[in-house]
């Protein structure tokens, strides 16, 4: 019935670990050959590779788990896609109806304990309930902004025999998705965008989501207005457009945050306008006279940034009904863009290259120009994410993959596997460090099981560096609990699992190192040893304003 | 926590057996705080009428209406704070004394009595409950029961 449901959604990828409340459902599995069933190493993989698929193709991922632990290990990567709106169906297994309640072996509450990290989520207790939600959950993930549908089932429920039902037509009372803009408030939006002296434009998720790059790139090009990305809008305009910002927030670009903090009017589309975007609230974006907002989910209006326009709609059809709206740009605007392309030059990305370490920038730039915008880059969290995001000239979405809201550690390797998965004609990296690289490193097992063509770029600087960088730059330099000398050799590991991989120490190493991984058919894996002083920059210091950020020194 | 941080939401809801732990779930994560809660059946079949009282703690107001209207089971909320309502409390007091006409005068209606007291019951507004339940203490309460606020438009 579960599998019969998921053929009629279009599944044809489930990433799933079996237990003693889901038997049913895997013992019916063998009979749906079209359903390809990916056995993970841990059930947090599973979450975390049916989110990189869905990041990585747009149909969302679905996840099996069984009842208890099972579930509870999903609940880090429910709340990864959650924080980053990504479509998402996990299907648990529950104990029998009979049970609920009453403390059975491996039950636990996971409606209670997920409720806050899915977008919705069903208990089935009855056979008749099942074909129904099944269908709700897929529209309910899909639509409007998406995320995780979970759908807890009793074991009894899977055992069932039922005749098919026909699909029921949906009606769910509580459940409008928004999509139209409001034709005025659009046209008010960009008469007051094209009529700014310093419009400036910043781009989140939702402009990816809605598959609206190509309105942004007509609406930025038609009003002369720069734009900018969040960490996770990176796609949604070229890095090499002569209006772009590169990416904003405390760890976005100098020329980005200068151009924030002295625009007079500001378009923020598909995005939350989170605590990384603005930095210190109350200084954020000071001159701004029109916050112009734009987003699918209507309580992300003044949640954090109180627009004086909102809408309420898609990014793409918003954007449609603004541009023929758009009167003549300012003739002044030749001067803000000016000013802009003199803080590029002032506030240009650099790095240290002079002390004899191996730099982490050194590695992503060669990556870079063998892949150009031909190969997906999935990154952990950490150093090795900001790094991945600002040395990259990322020019088409789709091709960064990462874990903006929530900064899952471990998401990595079992996401890039998900989005190989998804799109086996495109290389796939993965960047991480050696920290999070471990929290679900037992995954590399599916790789090689698959014979994936996923290249592991290990950036290993034996430390939480990210931790490290805040505690000696803003935690009075007291260096706690960030070692991570004692860790396995990582070839040696990756020769474990059955799969090549080798070290590099020195710049002139990464070339003929990339060059094999590049030869390899499956996956590689290389141990790249880096400074382990290495920081990111440019970074605004926690708690102060976007103003105040500092810059790599200059040497 | 202050009276103006005090939101009054009318919300209809699927009956279902997650709704109100969702939408306490939700009120909870948000730094809300519910200060009163009434559920009861709607006209609607399958459909409750929720009538809350929240303080919306560091978040702007408008986010309680936005937030529940997130939930699949919440089906329409309507933020009625600072309209002109009809807001109805009813509460339930056992007292020893005999001499009920002062509480009787003030609206009670009689439930139960015997030789060692009597049951009332009274509905009014929070400020009518209120005095009513001040007005309790003169008559040797000894158990009292309140409920919250159901409201309802006020229209001409």
């Amino acid at each position: 019935m579960v599998l019969e449901a998921l053929e009629r959604e279009g599944v044809e990828l489930i990433f799933g670990y079996p237990g003693g409340a889901n038997l049913p459902i895997y013992q019916r599995l063998p009979g749906h050959p079209k359903l390809k069933h990916i056995l993970v190493r841990h059930e947090q993989g599973a979450a975390h590779m049916a989110d990189g698929y869905a990041r990585a193709c747009g149909k969302p991922g679905v996840v099996f788990a069984t009842s208890g632990p099972g579930a509870l290990n999903l609940v880090t990567g429910l709340c990864t896609a959650y924080m980053d709106s990504v479509p998402m169906i996990a299907i648990t297994g529950q104990v029998n109806s009979t049970q609920v309640g009453r403390d059975a072996f491996q039950e636990s509450d996971v409606i209670g304990a997920t409720s806050s990290v899915t977008k919705h989520s069903y208990l089935v207790t009855n056979i008749k309930q099942l074909p129904r939600v099944i269908h709700e959950a897929f529209h309910i993930a899909t639509t409007g902004r998406p995320g995780p549908v979970l759908i807890d089932i009793c074991k009894d429920v899977q055992q069932a025999e039922a005749e098919s039902v026909p699909r029921e037509r949906l009606e769910i009372a509580g459940y409008k998705p928004n999509g139209h803009a409001d034709l005025d408030q659009a046209k008010a939006a960009a008469i007051a965008l094209a009529g700014a002296e310093r419009p400036v434009v910043l781009a989140g998720h939702g402009v990816l989501l809605s598959h609206a790059e190509a309105q942004l790139r007509e609406f930025a090009e038609r009003a002369a207005a720069p734009v900018g990305t969040t960490l996770l809008g990176i796609g949604a305009f070229p890095v090499n457009h002569p209006l772009s910002l590169h990416m904003t927030g405390f760890m976005g670009t100098g020329w980005n945050l200068k151009a924030v903090q002295n625009a007079d009017v500001l378009m923020m589309v598909g995005m939350r306008v989170d605590d990384r975007v603005t930095a210190k609230l109350a200084d954020f974006a000071p001159k701004v006279k029109t916050f112009i907002h734009i987003d699918i989910d209507g309580s992300e209006m003044g949640k954090n940034v109180r627009p004086q326009i909102e809408l309420v709609a898609d990014a793409k059809q918003a954007l449609e009904a603004m541009i023929p709206h758009l009167p003549e740009p300012e003739k002044s605007r030749g001067t803000w863009l000016a000013q802009i392309d003199a803080w590029r030059e002032e506030h240009p990305l650099r790095y240290t290259h002079s002390n004899g370490h191996l730099q982490p920038q050194d590695v992503l730039i060669d990556m870079y120009k063998r892949c150009r915008n031909e190969a997906i880059v999935v990154a952990d969290v950490g150093q090795n994410q900001i790094w991945a995001a600002l040395w990259w000239n990322y020019d088409r979405p789709g091709l960064f993959l990462n874990s903006g809201g929530s900064g899952t550690m471990g998401f990595a390797l079992p996401a890039a596997i998900g989005a190989k998965f998804a799109r086996p004609e495109l290389p796939v990296w993965c960047v991480a460090g050696e920290g999070g690289f471990v929290m679900t490193a037992q995954e590399l097992s599916v790789a090689v099981e698959h014979q994936l063509d996923v290249k592991i770029v290990l950036l290993n600087n034996f430390s939480l560096g990210m931790v490290r960088q805040f505690q000696d730059d803003f935690y009075g330099g007291v260096r706690s609990q960030v070692d991570l000398t004692h860790m396995p050799d990582f070839v040696k590991l990756a020769d474990a699992y059955g799969l090549p991989g080798v070290r590099v120490d020195k710049f002139s190493e990464i070339g003929p190192a990339m060059d094999a991984a590049e030869r390899t058919k499956g996956p590689f894996l290389i141990d790249f040893r880096i400074d382990p002083e290495a920081n990111v920059y440019p970074i605004v210091p926690l708690g102060k304003s976007l103003n105040d950020f500092w810059e790599a020194p200059d040497k | 926590m202050s009276d103006n941080r005090v939101r009054v939401l009318s919300v209809l809801v699927e009956d279902g057996p997650n709704t109100l732990s969702k939408v306490s779930g939700v009120i909870r994560r948000r730094g809300f705080h519910v200060l009163s809660i009434t559920v009861g059946p709607s006209p609607e079949p399958g459909l409750l009428r929720l009538t809350l009282q929240v303080d919306h703690g560091h978040a702007e107001a408008d986010q309680v209406r936005k937030q529940l209207e997130r939930l699949v089971e919440v089906v329409e909320v309507e933020d009625l704070t600072g309209h002109d309502l009809h807001s109805r409390e009813l509460v339930v007091a056992r007292v020893a004394a005999s001499d009920l006409s002062g509480l009787l005068e003030k609206g009670a209606k009689l439930l139960h009595s015997s030789a060692t007291g009597a049951t009332v019951e009274f509905a009014g507004d929070g400020g009518e409950v209120g005095e009513f339940v001040d007005e309790l203490k003169r008559h040797g309460v000894k158990d009292v029961v309140r409920s919250g606020p159901v409201v309802m438009r006020r229209t001409a």
